[in-house]
């Protein structure tokens, strides 16, 4: 088979996985081989859905010897096989990183004979990449469910992001639709990875003051062996079972607590295997759903939410009409007006419109003058959203009432509310009602808002 | 009122603030504008036109450097090298201006290195603006930017950018490549970006591009081009495709320049 067979079939194979991020660590070149990582990542191109491709993402074999139900490559399934070499996925990787189409290698596996077995296939790759040409790019590599700790351990070296997908919210929904995974040979591993994470920290710390003497392992690939530096990642498939938003979000905000990930991803079902215990989604993809989550994701992470204050039992799903922010804030009204020249940073970050960005450059410019509405605008905050919740001296923007039926009306009527490339994606709405979220008071003003 | 005129340019707008300093007439008497500024020329204003001096842009750069820090500093160069169209020019204050007039105020300041959180002074706000913007477009390009291999082993890159980011690319380049030779070659401002393995960079004016020399690509190239076409359509997701969503993410102006979506 050509190589650019293998790469048709493994990079289609590879593309539901929705992590492409090459964001985490910061490592300058080595001045000899090739390669270094810049903390934000940097996007190389956008695909046809609009999605940034930062990474060669593939697999290194579509062949597996397990079902799960929503997988394509699950062994039940009559699809096209094929498996890199190691050399293979080394040439495409530096071949493409040099001409600067992509940022690293994002290297994922279905299971080849046993997961022993293909996690040291993994491991001979990276291993190949580091060594034998000095490759000092980023590298996402996913380990395999149910490979030997060992091995893990030795692929965590070469590695600067590691992810186990959770696949499913509930420990249920796994059992259900795949029956060779277990919570125990997802969260395991992950566990371990998280302990050499902090262990690889420790030990660093102990370096950098010289108190302990390394590891010995003289020829590291970097002057100092780091585990994972970029730290690890999961992702949740949503909309294939019926969890809550409620339940999903619990599910993420322990997974950031407990196991100190970086990243949580999430990624709307889309039914490639036509299995009949999956829901056929008519109406495409739930990318609203997913929309909602990321943004609620970003509250957790950078603005200080808990889930229990965005959700509950009885409100278990984000509003579709209202970004989660803004939904928060209409049934906190208590909470406002915040007054710009005084209130505090993590105050600020409540308010609609106001990031964490224009957050911290807001505490810095009002040291040196007052605020008034207009430098706002220039700080970089969204005025049409903010105005509602905030005063500068004491003054509203406009004669604005607080009142929620108001502030509802004025911000549902702010297009940016259901985001653009959703709006336009050909996304239909009634797979929003299909999956039972709220429906508004009358269809015709949803219409309105969508603009269909 | 006092108008200094300079190039726009790093050096030229250095020079222009040293310039200002020099003459002693105090800064509320003196104004700073670029060679290419579309104003009309004032009555009861005096200009003079400032020679590009490397000398006093260096002094310059060395006191930005030590009084408001090297992020600062990084930030008032990344402004200076922001372009404008004619629209923006019109509508905003000078660049040479508001640089100068930010240098004043951070150089009154006690705390320096804070001069640029001062978004409330209008000086300042323009620096900030135009900094972010010429920052965006370089971060833009440093994925979006494309080598393709020449014959001799070269790998070369052509670009077209609005602000003169060229230094910013050829410096991270310079950091990832190390053992390769490379050319950048920023199409608009006939200007290229020169590095040999193992050693620094330089740029180099190239006012008459060999374009023979351009086009000769290695035996490989067309090969490793086919292998990432075929990798970035089977990466896409039917079910979510969305172009309006691919445009605004990577913006039409820099399609020409890639392999992908030219
Ligand atoms: S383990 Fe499951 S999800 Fe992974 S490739 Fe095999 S069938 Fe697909």
């Amino acid at each position: 088979m050509t190589l650019m067979k293998k790469l048709n079939i493994l990079s289609d194979a590879a593309k539901y996985d929705v992590a492409c991020t090459s964001s985490g660590v910061e490592r300058g070149g080595s001045g000899k081989g090739i390669g270094n990582c810049i903390a934000p990542g940097i996007c190389h191109t956008f695909s046809a859905d609009g999605r940034c491709i930062s990474l060669l993402k593939i697999l290194f074999t579509n062949e597996c010897i397990f079902n799960c139900a929503y997988c394509l490559n699950n062994c039940n399934n009559d699809v096209k096989r094929a498996a890199f070499t190691p050399e293979e996925v080394c040439t495409l990787t530096m071949e493409f990183y040099r001409r600067n189409y992509i940022e690293g290698l994002f290297l994922s596996s279905g299971i080849l004979i046993s997961p022993n077995y293909t996690m040291d296939l993994i491991y001979q790759t990276l291993y190949q990449l580091r060594y034998v040409h000095g490759f000092h790019g980023y590298i996402h590599v996913k380990s395999i469910p149910g490979a030997d700790p060992v091995l893990v351990e030795k692929v965590g070296f070469l590695a600067d992001r590691m992810s186990i997908n959770l696949e499913l919210p509930t420990a249920d929904s796994l059992r259900r639709l795949a029956p060779c995974k277990s919570r125990n040979t997802i969260l395991k591993p992950m566990r371990q990875i998280q302990n050499s994470i902090d262990a690889s920290k420790q030990e660093l710390a102990l370096l950098e003051n010289r108190l302990y003497p390394g590891r010995g392992e003289l020829a590291h690939w970097q002057e100092t062996p780091r585990f994972v530096p970029a730290g690890q990642s999961t992702q949740m498939i949503i909309g294939a079972t019926p969890e809550s938003d409620f339940q999903i979000m619990s599910v993420a905000e322990r997974l950031y607590q407990n196991f100190n990930l970086k990243r949580v991803f999430f990624s709307a079902f889309v039914n490639v295997t036509e299995n009949s215990d999956l829901p056929a989604l008519p109406g495409g993809p739930p990318l609203l759903r997913e929309h909602r989550l990321y943004q609620a994701d970003w509250l957790l992470r950078f603005y200080h939410f808990k889930v229990s204050e965005l959700l509950s039992e009885d409100k278990p799903d984000f509003n579709i009409f209202l970004d989660p922010k803004c939904d928060w804030a209409l049934r906190h009204l208590e909470f406002f007006p915040v007054e710009i020249n005084r209130a505090d940073y993590y105050t600020l970050l409540r308010v609609p419109g106001i990031g964490y960005k224009s957050a911290s450059r807001i505490v810095k410019a009002r040291k040196q003058s007052v605020l008034t509405f207009s430098d706002l605008k220039k700080i970089g905050v969204v005025l049409k959203r903010a105005l509602y919740f905030i005063t500068c001296s004491g003054r509203m923007m406009y004669n604005t009432k607080l009142e929620e039926d108001y502030i509802c009306r004025n911000l549902m009527g702010d297009k940016t509310q259901i985001p653009r490339e959703i709006r336009e994606s050909g996304y239909r709405q009634l797979s929003l009602f299909d999956e039972g979220m709220i429906a508004p008071d009358s269809s015709a003003s949803f219409q309105k808002i969508i603009g269909v | 009122m006092k108008v200094l005129i300079c190039e726009n340019s790093i050096d030229g707008i250095f020079s222009g603030v040293y310039r200002a300093y020099a003459s002693r007439y105090g800064h509320n008497n003196i104004r700073l504008t670029t060679s290419d500024a579309l104003e009309s020329f004032e009555l009861f204003c005096e200009y003079e036109e400032v020679p590009v001096d490397p000398e006093c842009s260096r002094k310059v750069a060395d006191t930005l450097r030590a009084r408001l820090g090297q992020e600062v500093y990084y930030d008032i160069c990344q402004a200076i090298s922001a372009g404008e169209t004619e629209k923006e020019q019109r509508k905003n204050m000078n660049k040479a201006e508001a640089v100068y007039k930010t240098v004043v105020l951070g150089l009154s300041m006690g705390q320096g290195f804070n001069v640029l959180n001062c978004l409330g002074n209008p000086y300042v706000a323009r620096v900030f603006q135009l900094a972010r913007s010429a920052g965006n477009e370089a971060h833009h390009l440093l994925g979006f930017l494309r080598f393709s291999e020449l014959e001799n082993g070269t790998l070369f890159s052509r670009i077209h950018p609005r602000n003169n980011v060229l230094p910013i690319l050829a410096e991270h380049f310079v950091d990832r490549l190390p053992m390769e030779n490379f050319i950048i070659y920023d199409e608009n401002r006939k200007t290229a970006a020169l590095h040999r393995k193992g050693s620094g960079y330089l740029l180099a004016a190239v006012p008459q591009a060999d374009e023979e020399f351009m086009n000769r690509f290695s035996e490989k190239e067309q090969e490793y081009r086919q292998l990432w076409l075929e990798f970035f359509h089977s990466i896409a997701i039917e079910a979510r495709k969305n172009p309006k969503l691919q445009r605004q993410n990577i913006p039409k102006r820099f399609w020409p320049d890639t392999v992908e979506l030219k």
